[in-house]
C-alpha cells in the first residue's frame, strides 16, 4: 500500500524544481483536471511515409518534472514512422483537435537512414488542449530533421514531452509556437554511440498574456558526443517565457561538446522572462558553455529603419523577425 | 593524474584543551536560549525574539528540493550552541586568556593588525576575546564592536537595522541564527567618514561539535567607505561542526562597502552562511569571497539595489577538493531603476571536489535601466572532478539588459606539455596554470590577502613535488 503510493506520481508543485516560475499549482493542476474530465478526441494523420498501427508507445518517455501528467496521458491514437530508408520529400504528421487529444508520436530512423519530418499540432477550438509524448530515435549514422509547429487557437494550451535517442546519428529538432495561451515543452535529448551530434532550436514570438514554459536537457552519457541548443524568443504585451536547460556530461563522458543559447528580446514593460541555463559536468576534457541574454531589441538596428522611412511598428516586426529568423536558418543548414 | 599539486593548508588544524566557563551543551531549546541570555546578559525583548525565532526556526522547512545532498547530514541536535570563556573581549592582547592568545598567534592574527589594519574583532567559539580600533577612528564616531556589545551600547544604531536586511522568517538558516546568534561584529562608519585601511574579524571554531552563529551587522552612513575583511579557521574533529553566521550590510546613500571573505574551514565544517546588502541611492556593495575550505559550503552572497543607480559585484572563487562541496554564487534583486551589477565567479575543482556556482539575478517590475552581467568559469583538475552551475535570471520589462555567461575547460594539455619542457615539474606547470586562470580575481583581493592565496597555491604545490 505505502509503496504503491509512492509510485503514483504526484503533481507537481511548487517546491519542484522543474516547474520553478512555471505556476504549477494553476497550470498543472489545471491540464490533469482537463484530461482527467474529458473524452479525447481529435486526429492524427501521416503524408508521405507508412505509419505502423499501433507501433507507438509512451512507456518510459522520460519527462522533466510531468510524470504524473505523462500518467494520465494514456495514449490511445498515435502514429508509428518506422523509416528504412531515405525520404526525398518531407514526410507530415498533422494532428487536429477541437477538444482535449492526448496523440503519440514514435519515430525511429534506421541506420543511415536521410529523413525530414515536419510535425503540425494544431488546437482550434475555444479552450482546447493537447498532450503530446513523443520519442524519436535516430540510428547510426541517420541523419534526421524534425521540425514541430504549434497552433493554437488564443485560448488553447499545449505540453509536448518529446525524448530524443541519437545513438550515433545527427538529429535536429525545431520547435516554433504560435498563439497558445500556455504551452510547455519537455524535451530530453540524449547522445549516445560514437559521435552522435544532436541539435536542439526553438524560436517563438508571444504576445498578450501568453505564457511559454520550455524545458531541455542535453544528456552525454557517452564519450566524443556533440549537442548544441539556441531557443530565442520574442515577448510583447504581458507575455512570460521560462527557458530552464540542462546540460549533463556523466561520468565518463570525455571529450564531450556541448553548448546551450539562449536568447530573448523584450519588447514591451511588461513582458518578463525567466531564463535558467544549467550545467553539470561530470567528465573530464569537455567543451561546455552556455550563455543567457535577455535584453530589448537593438535601439540602432531600429533607428537604420526607422532613417529609411518604414514605420516605427513595422520597424520593430522587421527586426524582430530576423532575430527569430537566424533560428530558422540555423535549422536549415546543414 | 597521480601528482595532484593541491594539498590542504593544514596551518589552521590545531586546537588547544576547551576551557569554557559557559557551555550550552548539545541541542537547541527554549532552555539553550535561555541559557544563553543569562550567559550574555541580555535585555527581555532578545529574548522573546530569540524563542520567536526558535520557533520559526522549527517551522521552516529544510531547502532540500534545490540544496546539495550533503546538507541532509546537519544534525542540528548534535551541535553545541554557545560555548564561552565568560570574559569580556580584551582591548590588549595581553589581557587575552592564554590559549586563546597562543591560537591567534599562530594564526598571525596579531602581527597583521600592527602591519595593516585599522581595527580587528577576532572570535573564539561563540565569543570575541579580543577587539580593537585605532584611537583615531573612534574619534570620528566609528563604531566597531561585537553584536553583543553592539546591542547593548549602541542600540539605538543597531536595532533599526537588526533583521531587516535578512528577516528571521528569510528561511531556516537565517531562523537558526536569530534564535543563537553570538558574535560577529558590529560596524557604523558615520556621514561622510571614509576608513583607509580595512578593519579585519577574526573567527575561530577551537572545540569539537561547536556551532558558531556569528552576526554582523555593517552600516555605511551616508558617503562612507571602508572595508571590511573575514577569516574563518577550525580544527579539524572527528564529529562535524556547523558554521551558519547571518552578514547584514547597509550601504546609505553613497556609502561603499567592501566585504572580502576569505574561509579556510576545516573539512568537516559545514559552512551555512547568509550574505545581504541593502545598496541605496549611488551606493556601492562588493562581495569578495574566496572559499578554501569546509565539508560542505553554501552561500550566495546577495545585494538588493534598492536605491536609483546602485551598484553590486559579487567577485568570488571557490577551490573545491576531494570530499568537499563548494555551493557558492551570488544574487542580485535590482528593485530600482538604473541600478548595476556583475558577478564573476570561478571554480577549481580538484580530485572528486565538486565546485557548483548558484546565482539569481531579478531584475523587478518598474525599474527601467538596469544592467547585469555574469561570468562564470569552471577549471576541472581531474577526470572525476564534478562542477555544476544553476543560475535563474528573471527579466520584466524592456529596457533591462542581462546576460550570462559560463564555461567549463581543463588546464591545457599543451600549455603543461611546453612548461614541463623548459624544466618545470608538472606540479609546478599545473600550479602556474591555475595561477593564470584565477590571476585577475586575486588582484581584487587586497595586497596582504592576494600575496598570501598565491603563496598558498604555490606552497601546496612545492609540498607536492617529487
Amino acid at each position: 500500500m505505502h509503496a504503491a503510493h509512492h509510485s503514483t506520481p504526484q503533481l507537481p508543485d511548487r517546491l519542484c524544481e522543474d516547474w520553478r516560475f512555471g505556476a504549477p499549482h494553476k497550470h498543472a493542476a489545471a491540464l490533469a483536471q482537463m484530461m482527467r474530465g474529458c473524452t479525447r478526441r481529435g486526429t492524427i494523420t501521416v503524408e508521405g511515409a507508412d505509419d505502423a498501427p499501433g507501433g507507438w508507445s509512451v512507456h518510459g518517455v522520460r519527462s522533466i518534472g510531468s510524470d504524473a501528467l505523462l500518467a494520465l496521458h494514456q495514449a490511445a491514437e498515435g502514429v508509428g514512422l518506422y523509416l528504412q530508408h531515405d525520404y526525398a520529400e518531407p514526410i507530415t504528421i498533422t494532428c487536429e483537435t477541437d477538444g482535449v487529444y492526448t496523440p503519440a508520436v514514435y519515430i525511429v530512423a534506421r541506420a543511415g537512414v536521410h529523413a525530414h519530418i515536419i510535425e503540425r499540432h494544431i488546437c482550434r477550438g475555444e479552450h482546447s488542449a493537447m498532450v503530446c509524448a513523443r520519442r524519436i530515435v535516430a540510428e547510426e549514422g541517420a541523419q534526421i530533421s524534425v521540425e514541430l509547429q504549434e497552433e493554437g487557437c488564443g485560448t488553447s494550451r499545449v505540453l509536448n514531452i518529446t525524448d530524443i535517442t541519437a545513438r550515433g546519428a545527427c538529429v535536429r529538432h525545431l520547435t516554433t509556437h504560435a498563439n497558445h495561451e500556455w504551452a510547455r515543452e519537455e524535451t530530453t535529448a540524449e547522445a549516445l554511440g560514437n559521435a552522435a551530434d544532436i541539435q536542439l532550436f526553438s524560436a517563438n514570438r508571444l504576445e498578450d498574456s501568453q505564457m511559454l514554459d520550455q524545458h531541455t536537457r542535453q544528456l552525454h552519457s557517452n564519450r566524443g558526443c556533440a549537442s548544441n541548443l539556441l531557443y530565442k524568443n520574442v515577448l510583447d504585451g504581458r507575455a512570460t517565457a521560462v527557458f530552464a536547460g540542462n546540460i549533463y556530461v556523466a561520468p565518463g563522458a570525455h571529450d564531450t561538446d556541448a553548448y546551450q543559447s539562449n536568447r530573448n528580446m523584450l519588447l514591451s514593460e511588461n513582458a518578463t522572462m525567466h531564463s535558467l541555463p544549467g550545467l553539470e559536468i561530470l567528465a573530464d576534457r569537455v567543451r561546455c558553455s552556455h550563455g543567457s541574454a535577455s535584453a530589448p531589441m537593438d535601439a540602432e538596428q531600429l533607428f537604420y529603419l526607422l532613417s529609411r522611412g518604414i514605420p516605427r511598428h513595422q520597424a520593430q516586426l522587421l527586426v524582430a523577425e530576423g532575430f527569430l529568423n537566424d533560428v530558422h536558418t540555423r535549422f536549415q543548414a546543414e | 593524474m597521480a601528482d595532484v599539486p593541491f594539498q590542504p593548508d593544514t596551518r589552521g588544524e590545531f586546537s588547544y584543551p576547551e576551557n569554557h566557563k559557559f557551555d550550552a551543551g548539545y541541542g537547541l531549546t527554549e532552555e539553550t536560549i535561555d541559557y544563553i541570555c543569562d550567559a550574555k546578559g541580555e535585555p527581555d525583548w532578545l529574548r522573546r525574539f530569540r524563542k520567536d525565532a526558535l520557533k520559526k526556526f522549527h517551522e521552516l522547512p529544510m531547502p532540500y528540493h534545490w540544496a546539495p545532498e550533503g546538507i541532509r547530514d546537519v544534525d542540528f541536535d548534535n551541535i553545541r550552541y554557545y560555548l564561552s570563556h565568560g570574559v569580556p573581549p580584551r582591548k590588549s592582547w595581553d589581557d587575552v586568556p592564554d590559549d586563546v592568545k597562543r591560537t591567534f598567534e599562530r594564526l598571525g592574527v596579531p602581527e597583521q593588525e600592527r602591519a595593516f589594519l585599522a581595527g580587528v574583532d577576532a572570535q573564539y567559539d561563540s565569543e570575541t576575546a579580543y577587539n580593537n580600533m585605532r584611537e583615531e577612528l573612534s574619534k570620528q564616531g566609528v563604531i566597531f564592536v561585537n553584536s553583543t556589545e553592539g546591542l547593548k551600547e549602541h542600540e539605538d544604531v543597531f536595532r533599526p537595522w537588526f533583521g531587516k536586511v535578512i528577516p528571521v522568517g528569510d528561511n531556516k538558516f537565517s531562523a537558526l541564527n536569530h534564535a543563537a546568534f553570538s558574535g560577529g561584529s558590529f560596524i557604523y562608519v558615520p556621514k561622510g567618514v571614509k576608513l583607509k585601511q580595512p578593519l579585519q574579524a577574526y573567527f575561530r571554531i577551537n572545540s569539537e561539535s561547536m556551532g558558531q552563529f556569528e552576526r554582523t551587522l555593517i552600516i555605511a552612513d551616508e558617503g562612507a567607505e571602508l572595508m571590511y575583511m573575514e577569516g574563518c579557521t577550525a580544527p579539524k574533529f572527528d564529529s562535524a561542526t556547523l558554521h551558519s553566521g547571518v552578514v547584514e550590510l547597509v550601504a546609505l546613500k553613497g556609502a561603499k562597502i567592501q566585504y572580502v571573505t576569505v574561509q579556510n574551514w576545516a573539512t568537516n565544517v559545514y559552512n551555512l552562511v547568509i550574505q545581504r546588502g541593502l545598496a541605496m541611492e549611488d551606493a556601492e556593495i562588493r562581495w569578495i569571497d574566496c572559499n578554501l575550505g569546509s565539508k560542505l559550503t553554501m552561500k550566495y552572497p546577495a545585494v538588493v539595489l534598492q536605491g536609483r543607480r546602485a551598484r553590486g559585484e559579487v567577485v568570488s572563487i571557490s577551490l573545491a577538493r576531494d570530499g568537499q562541496d563548494q555551493d557558492t554564487g551570488a544574487r542580485m534583486i535590482h528593485a530600482a531603476p538604473e541600478t548595476t551589477s556583475n558577478i564573476v565567479a570561478k571554480s577549481i575543482s580538484i580530485g572528486k571536489g565538486r565546485a557548483s556556482y548558484r546565482g539569481e539575478v531579478n531584475v523587478l517590475k518598474g525599474t527601467p535601466g538596469c544592467r547585469n552581467n555574469t561570468e562564470c568559469d569552471a577549471l576541472l583538475i581531474n577526470a572525476d572532478s564534478r562542477t555544476d552551475t544553476y543560475p535563474a535570471i528573471t527579466v520584466n520589462g524592456n529596457a533591462s539588459a542581462v546576460q550570462h555567461e559560463a564555461s567549463v575547460s581543463q588546464v591545457d594539455e599543451e600549455m603543461l606539455f611546453y612548461m614541463q619542457q623548459r624544466g618545470l615539474t608538472r606540479a609546478q606547470a599545473m600550479s602556474l596554470a591555475v595561477n593564470g586562470f584565477i590571476n585577475d580575481l586575486v588582484n581584487e583581493f587586497p595586497m596582504e590577502y592576494s600575496v598570501e592565496l598565491r603563496r598558498l597555491i604555490d606552497l601546496e604545490m612545492e609540498d607536492s613535488i617529487g
